[in-house]
């Protein structure tokens, strides 16, 4: 019959070529939808048993059911394609009326040779319903075991492996149930989504996730150094007063919080039993604890990248965007409203936007912009140098003023000099925002963001010239303690005007926005200029943990506080965002900050510590020393007399004290990237290339499709009377679809023919 | 594991394990969700496999759900017949897919689902009209609907039929990074 060989091709095509195929004939079929289109899909029938639908009719359950095998019989290579390359097999198998049978035992045949971890992955990822994907995984396990069962003997020792890997798995999975059980916040973070969206969820990811950092530091430091400082103790000479938490001297300085405190001696508890070198420990669990961070920074970068590549040449305003990313996470009526509304709002001004597009600037409107843009940059540029100056100034005669001084509370000054300018210099450049126009608005936010970060960066960056060049070399009686002690200050400083900022300056916002200038109305949430302090308190953070090694602990509980705090005051004072953010872009770019100035910066400060600074005389794990990496050098001098460690001494002079070897390292990562770039560019290409074709493809169909309406006008013209003359299938409901269908396919498995012998 | 549970089998347990992005308590926790829509209707204990499903009137009053502009058409894909009337099953995958472990091609494919209104594997200017009624819930006039779908068809209209595919949808996608995470229901 007939109708079979049309299925059989459908079923071919669907499989073997291109979905540009697919598209074409679907189209044929549904664009007219006069010919009676679902009709056809009744001599699909052989497929699966379905009566034949109404075209009105929108949603038939056998209907969408043939659809559906058709379309997972090719969505099926797509998905097992992308997991297992070696696996998809030869594309050009016979074709049956079983089309979708055969899909499933092709699949099925890709995923048994995969390893457990993959194939549990491929089936999750399948797009089927839950029994569909519970019986492909029963005939999996069957097949698996009657192959296993075969070939039994040989391979036991397969056998052992599988179920460890089973075991593995297992463990795996009550680890991460354990994890989930402790994941902070959950609930929280479900409320604040559902009321403000995913953008200002963003903001309170990036809080816990900068906690984490915070949790594994302490722990880390906690451990290594600071308990085996509490089994040796020391002496206390100062007393308690309440002063303490705020100036962190006086009574603190005496504490394992500070540098000064710990010993530099090796500590041995019982004679023969092991002992602790106190210098070595301290300096590899900073060292550690950067490591740490540096790697997991590392990766979150190339997975956000990876997963939101910021393409400036992709950049669209895109109304397909909006109307596609709805966030579903918005769970509150009240917000969903206000999101539709919102949502309308920004629709309405993309397409004036659309409309007004065509309008040029003339070339004096230009120059005002460009001088208003550059007016702005010089004010913003020149605010910060003179902040900077400022806190120079300050800092350079702090020293003398506090000897001058007897109040300990003077030595808060600086912190709050500080504090002061983060928190109205930023305010100051968002009011930039009324007199500079911009043309793409994002560009408006990236202004802000490179003006806040510039001030922000400089100001840790005069600080830190202050401490390693002023406060180091001054002699002091323990230099290491003292600006352990400044560092604790600032962030306490930075804490304390956050609160004030949460509790009185956003309330009083909100008084003035609903009750006296009920324009304003409330305000929004800023989550750049509060991820940006965040920032700021973690780097003082990373710089300070040599210092004052209970610093993570003070910052976990400072954040811990935060989060609640802002959480309070977000659902009291602030109304959620108009504007569509993006919120992945964004965390992209704020985890490069983190890591590009903010802790790039952190490592070059310790490293000048490290190799130049000399440790005070008196106090501390490196007393006595030149300079702090001596430490390690006389570590590896005394392994050098011991002839079982001979390999780390090879290690450290060959690999890391010499020139040669990072020459060659750095040679070889710049090859390998100059190569990822080539590929990277040749597949951008490539991708051009076929979007091309696939234009060229629509245009193809849609000439196809008049030429073949021509040639049946012409054709009822030539011969009104009969209804069905040459035409041989006669029971065919569209003998003009399977007509035009042959012609296409034709052409489309010629073009398919050239596409591939470019390729091979 | 601590308490014994009686509602699954181990094995059951196990393919729902393998077969969606949940762990065995999530699952569980799921199991309780879905029992308290209609307590009358789910049966404690499921080792029998027993065919029961919550009508589409009971899902849709769950608070992750009420308020979604598009909690029918999400019930519909999701269910067995397409008419919103959902299963234990139906309601695992549902909530698997929304869960933030689902990768993006999936997500994509299921969105693409959802937003086609009519079912024909295309989203023409018809589903097209729908979803931003229901986006915009007659903010919008019926004229600048149309200017917008118009304007959706060229964006991503990637061969120029007049109507989005699947291949055409998975591609804009890929240039709107947010939709992994706003394509999210937490539960």
């Amino acid at each position: 019959m007939l109708s079979d060989d049309q299925v059989n091709e459908t079923v071919i095509n669907v499989e073997t070529v291109p979905s540009g195929v697919q598209n074409h004939l679907s189209s044929n079929m549904n664009v007219p939808a006069k010919l009676a289109v679902n009709s056809r899909f009744g001599t699909v029938s052989s497929i699966s048993d379905i009566e034949v639908t109404d075209p009105q009719v929108f949603s038939h359950q056998n209907d969408r059911r043939a659809k559906q095998s058709v379309r997972f019989s090719s969505l099926n290579e797509m998905f097992s394609r992308s997991h297992h390359s070696s696996d998809s097999g030869d594309m050009d198998t016979p074709c049956t009326s079983r089309g979708s049978i055969q899909g499933r035992q092709k699949l099925i045949a890709s995923l048994i040779p995969m390893t457990s971890r993959d194939r549990i992955k491929a089936i999750r990822n399948q797009p089927r319903t839950m029994e569909e994907k519970r019986k492909l995984r029963r005939m999996v396990d069957k097949e698996k075991s009657k192959q296993s069962r075969r070939i039994f003997e040989l391979n036991c020792c397969s056998q052992c492996l599988n179920s460890i890997s089973l075991a593995y798995r297992r463990s795996k999975n009550i680890l991460s149930e354990l994890l989930s059980s402790v994941s902070l916040w959950q609930k929280t973070l479900k409320i604040i989504g559902g009321k403000f969206g995913t953008s200002v969820l963003s903001y309170f990811n990036f809080l816990r996730w900068l906690l984490k950092f915070n949790v594994i530091s302490f722990i880390v430091t906690f451990s290594f150094v600071t308990i085996p400082q509490f089994t040796v103790g020391g002496n206390n000479t100062f007393p308690f007063t309440g002063l303490e938490f705020f100036t962190g001297a006086d009574y603190f300085t005496d504490t394992v919080m500070y540098y000064g405190f710990y010993t530099n001696s090796t500590i041995q508890h019982r004679s023969g039993g092991t002992s602790y070198n106190m210098q070595l420990a301290y300096i590899f669990t900073v060292a550690a604890c950067l490591i740490i961070c540096f790697f997991s920074l590392l990766f979150s970068m190339a997975r956000y990248f990876r997963n939101n590549f910021i393409n400036p040449h992709i950049y669209s305003r895109g109304i397909a965007k909006l109307i596609f990313c709805w966030d579903f996470t918005i769970t509150h009526e009240k917000a969903v409203k206000l999101k539709q509304k919102n949502l309308s709002t920004e629709i309405k001004e993309n397409l004036s936007e659309i409309l007004q597009e065509n309008g040029k600037l003339t070339l004096s409107q230009h120059l005002t912009r460009l001088s208003v843009h550059l007016a702005a940059w010089v004010v913003s540029t020149g605010m910060a140098t003179a902040c900077c100056a400022a806190v120079y100034y300050l800092a350079e005669n702090n020293l003398e003023f506090l000897k001058s001084q007897k109040n300990p509370g003077a030595t808060l000054l600086l912190p709050f000099v500080v504090s002061c300018i983060n928190l109205a210099v930023p305010r100051f450049y968002s009011m930039f925002g009324l007199v500079e126009h911009y043309e793409i608005p994002r560009q408006e936010v990236y202004v802000l963001l490179i003006r806040n970060i510039f001030l922000k960066i400089s100001i840790i960056g005069i600080l830190c010239y202050y401490w390693l060049n002023i406060v180091a070399p001054a002699d002091e009686k323990c230099w290491e303690t003292v600006i352990g002690q400044e560092i604790y200050r600032l962030l306490l400083m930075d804490f304390v005007f956050s609160l004030a900022d949460s509790f009185l300056g956003e309330f009083l916002r909100r008084v003035i926005g609903t009750r006296f200038i009920t324009s304003l109305g409330l305000q929004e949430f800023d989550i750049a200029r509060n991820v940006l302090e965040l920032i700021y308190a973690q780097t003082l953070v990373w710089i300070g943990t040599f210092f004052c090694p209970l610093l993570p602990f003070i910052q976990m509980i400072t954040l811990f506080i935060m989060f609640y705090v802002k959480n309070i005051s977000l659902r009291m004072n602030f109304q959620p965002p108009s504007k569509a953010w993006r919120a992945s872009q964004m965390m992209t770019f704020f985890i490069f900050l983190l890591f590009f100035p903010s802790f790039t910066g952190v490592l070059s400060t310790m490293a000048i510590t490290i190799w130049r600074l000399k440790p005070s005389a008196n106090c501390g794990p490196f007393r006595g020393l030149p300079f702090f990496i001596y430490s390690i050098y006389g570590w590896i001098d005394s392994l050098s007399n011991s002839p079982s460690y001979t390999w780390v001494v090879w290690i450290y002079q060959n690999l890391i004290g010499s020139v040669h070897f990072f020459f060659i390292l750095t040679l070889i990562v710049l090859i390998i990237t100059y190569l990822y770039w080539q590929i990277t560019e040749g597949r951008k290409v490539m991708i051009k290339l076929l979007h091309e074709q696939i234009i060229n493809e629509g245009k193809d169909k849609m000439f196809l499709i008049e030429k073949l309406s021509k040639l049946q006008d012409t054709d009822k013209r030539a011969n009104p009377s009969s209804l069905t003359p040459e035409r041989t299938d006669v029971e065919e409901p569209g003998p003009l679809y399977g007509r035009e269908h042959e012609a296409a396919h034709d052409l489309r498995f010629r073009r398919s023919v050239q596409e591939h012998s470019p390729k091979a | 594991m601590g308490n014994k549970q009686t509602v699954f089998t181990h094995e059951q347990l196990e393919e729902y394990q393998d077969c969606t992005f949940f762990t065995r308590k999530e699952i569980m926790r799921l199991f309780y969700r879905y029992q308290d829509l209609a307590p009358q209707l789910v049966p404690l204990d499921y080792t029998s496999c027993p065919d029961v499903k919550v009508p589409y009137e009971l899902i849709g009053t769950m608070p992750e759900l009420k308020d979604n502009p598009f909690r029918q058409r999400i019930a519909q894909v999701f269910s067995e017949d397409g008419d919103g009337h959902m299963t234990l099953d139906n309601f695992l995958d549902m909530f698997s897919v929304m869960s933030e472990m689902a990768p993006r091609d999936l997500k994509a494919y299921y969105a693409f689902k959802i937003y086609d209104f009519n079912n024909d594997d295309y989203i023409c200017m018809w589903d097209l009209e729908q979803t931003v009624t229901k986006l915009t819930r007659g903010e919008l006039s019926a004229e600048e609907v149309s200017l917008v779908c118009e304007k959706v068809l060229d964006e991503a209209d990637g061969d120029h039929d007049g109507r989005l595919s699947l291949e055409d949808f998975q591609n804009m996608i890929l240039r709107a990074p947010d939709f992994l995470s706003t394509f999210h229901i937490r539960i």
